[in-house]
């Protein structure tokens, strides 16, 4: 019965809370701004203590598309490109790349980079690290990058050609995310089914190594004192990034100093963290958007007027105030606006011709009668993982109830929850699930180019020939204004067939106290090393 | 051999104050009842009627205990929670009470074998902790109120049945049970007419006693998103749910499913405590 003593322990300190905590405030937080970097740090650390939302469950680049594996690699591992935190190309561990015609890519591998075990990067460590996200018996979450790749060649002893079954700008730019990470071909070979857990590890290049995996605990880093680039050279000496996946505890630590700060802070914690004595809470440039993915487009949900209906339902100022605090924008596509990073001023004009989303209850109870689904059942995935995915999850139902649909709510744990982005069968029965959904290029084609037939995260089975053609169109267009044309297009039929329900935009979230500074605010901090930025305030 | 809570006995006595406060407490029980089955209505709102505007407003003459993070009534909720909050203990306690009292006068009555084989059982589930087989079951079944109170049922048994077990023994020892067995009645009828009677009001007070914590670990459950789903309104799950608004400032919608569980578990054991003191007394 200790489980009861708990909760009755829980229910004092609740007494308690309330005798001390004062009167209930209002929930929104009111305007916000963007700031696009923290004070550059001004000297060297001992430690920093980083908070992660959750653990991950691999350290393997190949499962590695999510919060919590991308902010621990983003300093272990290194990708061909490198993608800065002003969302640009920089060359990263290939010095060059080019594509000398449509269905090549080269690549130029930097010399005298060495891995964290000492031995030196060759063109052999990069076609295995490639090459693995071709094999399926591993099974890559990036497997989509690869889709138009016929092979990985070594054409050099620093030389590595990537042959494509047809035109594929977009891989290219992928090449700055896990998808062009490279890791050491012996390290892969050795460690085998190990790579990437507490008992494998991993050999990369980046500015920290591995030092310690404490399982259900924390990741702890180590500064690389042999990293090739002089500009990131790491200030902290380590870096201890420990999982605290309830939002609650995490602010509060944040709030105690027993942690120095973390990215993705919970909206409930906004409030306090903005009055902290003890740090500052940042707003960074971010490529998310919060939608509802309709995951069986065979249902109910196949018929577009009722995925119009239900985007109709919605109470989006509402969803924003009870679920972000008021920190986001209402969302008129799937794809955030800030992932527009190769034409951002193109996209202004594009996006300001999509239509507002409506908030018409009557006219959406029209459409599920037209539809002939009134009275049908959907089933949403919600859990406890984050706050918002009750509140979205809870106003998703009421909106379906006012237009006739019944939304069943399925209650899965945490791990059950990113489950449903990597595996189908952690979807089946599942018709509509939230996502907070970011880019990890600059280009906006890597989230339109998802919902093209058969791509691993299209998740509902969007299929429609005239999008997949436009979605080849844009992949042949090396220009990035001619391409961020083409995938305006797509950005379009995509709104108009209502393929995911855009919900709102919400910039990234950074706190850090006032020991430490320099840290990117932005979402590139998945895939640039921001602990190597970060160093002592003063 | 007593079960668990019974060892309780002598703390709790010390904390209540006599008749006043088992009255107090049956008062108190009353009143739950009564709030569940007329929850349609007394609730002033709909328990899932969403108003996000209106999301973590304090209490008011609108929303006395405030509205929770999708702005739904708290107060209502509370009411409607009083249903699943009642009726899984309900549950737990009827079935564990029946096996319980079913296992422990056969265990009792044939002794031997039987009653070592009955008893190591009984051992055997009591190590078994109720919440693991709890979250087993509903990766099964799936979550829900049903999962939870099949497992709990399972698990309260060995409680009822150790104290009915061991109070049998003694009672068959007694001269009228042997005075029965010399008349050639049969061990059913004497069980079913005699014995039971004469032990039931001490398993009712271990049973009283049990619905308390039933209800906490239920609550529990539904707190880790195992019992009760959303949006159906449940106290354990509006702890978990308010527990985040504590950031903001909003106690209410913990606070108050947490000191509704306090109350009734609190009322059931004083309830329950008073039942047995009554039975010893009687027996002594």
């Amino acid at each position: 019965m200790r489980t009861s003593r708990s909760l009755a322990a829980l229910a004092l300190v609740a007494l308690v809370a309330a005798a001390c905590g004062g009167s209930p405030r209002p929930v929104g937080s009111g305007a916000f701004q963007i700031s696009k970097d923290t004070p550059p740090a001004k000297g060297p650390v001992d430690s920093v203590t980083w908070s992660l939302y959750g653990e991950p469950q691999s350290l393997d680049y190949a499962y590695a598309f999510d919060y919590p594996p991308n902010t621990v690699l983003a300093n272990v591992c290194e990708q061909l490109q490198r993608i800065t935190p002003d969302l640009k190309m920089q060359p990263g561990l290939a010095v060059a790349s080019s594509a000398p015609d449509a269905k090549r890519w080269v690549y130029t591998i930097r010399p005298g980079v060495r891995f964290h075990d000492g031995t030196t990067l060759t063109a052999d460590d990069v076609v295995a690290s490639l090459q693995r996200h071709l094999d399926p018996k591993i099974g890559s979450y990036w497997i989509s990058a690869f889709t138009n790749v016929a092979s990985v060649e070594k054409t050099g002893p620093m030389q590595v050609t990537v042959h494509l079954k047809k035109p594929d700008q977009l891989f290219n730019e992928e090449m700055g995310t896990s998808a062009g990470t490279v890791e050491s071909a012996a390290t892969l070979n050795r460690a085998g089914r190990s790579y990437g857990t507490p008992d494998g590890g991993v050999n990369c290049t980046g500015p920290y190594t591995l030092d310690k995996w404490q399982k259900g605990q924390s990741i702890t880093l180590k500064r690389f004192d042999g990293y090739w680039d002089a500009s990131l050279k790491p200030k902290a000496a380590t870096v201890r990034n420990v999982f605290i996946q309830d939002p609650s505890t995490r602010v509060n630590s944040m709030l105690s100093g027993e942690v120095d700060g973390g990215y993705l802070i919970p909206m409930s914690g906004f409030a306090k963290l903005r009055n902290a004595p003890n740090g500052k809470l940042y707003f960074g440039p971010n490529t998310t958007a919060v939608s509802l993915i309709p995951t069986n487009l065979k249902g109910t949900l196949g018929d577009v007027r009722v995925r119009k209906a239900l985007s109709m339902a919605l109470d989006r100022p509402g969803i924003i105030k009870a679920a972000a605090g008021g920190v986001a924008t209402p969302a008129k596509a799937p794809g955030a606006t800030g992932a527009w990073g190769i034409a951002p001023e193109a996209a202004k004009g594009y996006y300001a011709k999509l239509p507002e989303p409506a908030h018409d209850v009557a006219g959406a109870k029209q459409l599920v009668q037209q539809a002939g689904a009134t009275g049908k059942k959907l089933v949403m995935t919600t859990s406890t993982v984050a706050p918002e995915i009750g509140v979205i999850a809870n106003a998703v139902q009421a909106a379906a109830r006012s237009i006739g649909l019944n939304v069943e709510l399925r209650s899965v744990a945490p791990d059950a929850y990113s489950a449903l982005f990597s595996d189908p069968k952690a979807r089946s029965g599942v018709d509509l699930m939230m996502t907070t959904w970011y880019d990890s290029t600059p280009d906006p084609l890597e989230f339109y180019g998802i919902l093209q037939t058969g791509n691993f995260s299209n998740y509902g089975g969007y299929s429609n020939p005239a999008y997949d053609k436009l979605v080849d169109q844009a992949n042949t267009q090396p220009n990035p204004a001619a391409r961020a044309a083409v995938v305006a297009r797509l950005q379009q039929i995509a709104v108009d067939e209502m393929v995911w329900i855009p919900l709102y935009e919400v910039p990234h979230s950074l706190f850090l106290n006032r020991k430490v500074t320099g840290a990117p605010t932005g979402i590139t901090q998945l895939m640039y090393p921001w602990a190597a930025m970060l160093g002592s305030a003063g | 051999m007593t079960a668990v809570p019974f060892q309780k006995r002598a703390l709790l006595r010390r904390l209540h104050g006599g008749d006043a406060l088992q009255t107090a407490a049956l008062i108190v029980l009353v009143l739950v009842v009564l709030v569940a089955v007329l929850a349609p209505w007394i609730a002033p709102y709909d328990p899932n009627g969403l108003d996000l505007s209106a999301a973590l407003g304090g209490a008011s003459g609108d929303h006395l205990l405030g509205t929770d993070e999708s702005g739904r009534d708290v107060l209502s909720r509370l009411v409607y929670g009083a249903r699943s909050g009642l009726l899984g203990p309900l549950v737990v306690v009827a079935v564990s009470t029946a096996l319980g009292a079913l296992v422990g006068v056969a265990a009792a009555w044939c002794g031997g074998l039987v009653d070592a084989v009955l008893s190591r059982a009984m051992d055997l589930v009591f190590a078994l902790p109720g919440l693991l087989l709890a979250i087993v079951l509903v990766a099964v079944f799936g979550p829900g109120l049903t999962a939870p109170t099949v497992a709990m049922s399972i698990a309260y048994v060995p409680y009822v049945g150790r104290l009915v077990r061991n109070v049998a023994v003694q009672e068959t020892t007694r001269p009228y049970i042997q005075s029965y067995r010399v008349q050639g009645w049969s061990g059913w009828t004497i069980c079913l007419r005699h014995l039971v009677p004469n032990i039931a009001p001490l398993v009712l007070a271990q049973s009283a006693m049990n619905f308390g914590y039933a209800l906490m670990d239920l609550a529990a459950l539904s707190f880790l998103g195992f019992g009760v789903q959303p949006p159906a309104a449940d106290w354990g799950a509006m702890i978990n749910n308010g527990a985040n608004a504590l950031l903001q400032g909003a106690a209410l919608p913990a606070l108050a499913p947490g000191a509704a569980i306090v109350v009734a578990v609190v009322a059931f054991g004083i309830v329950g405590e008073g039942v047995a003191d009554r039975v010893a007394k009687r027996e002594a």
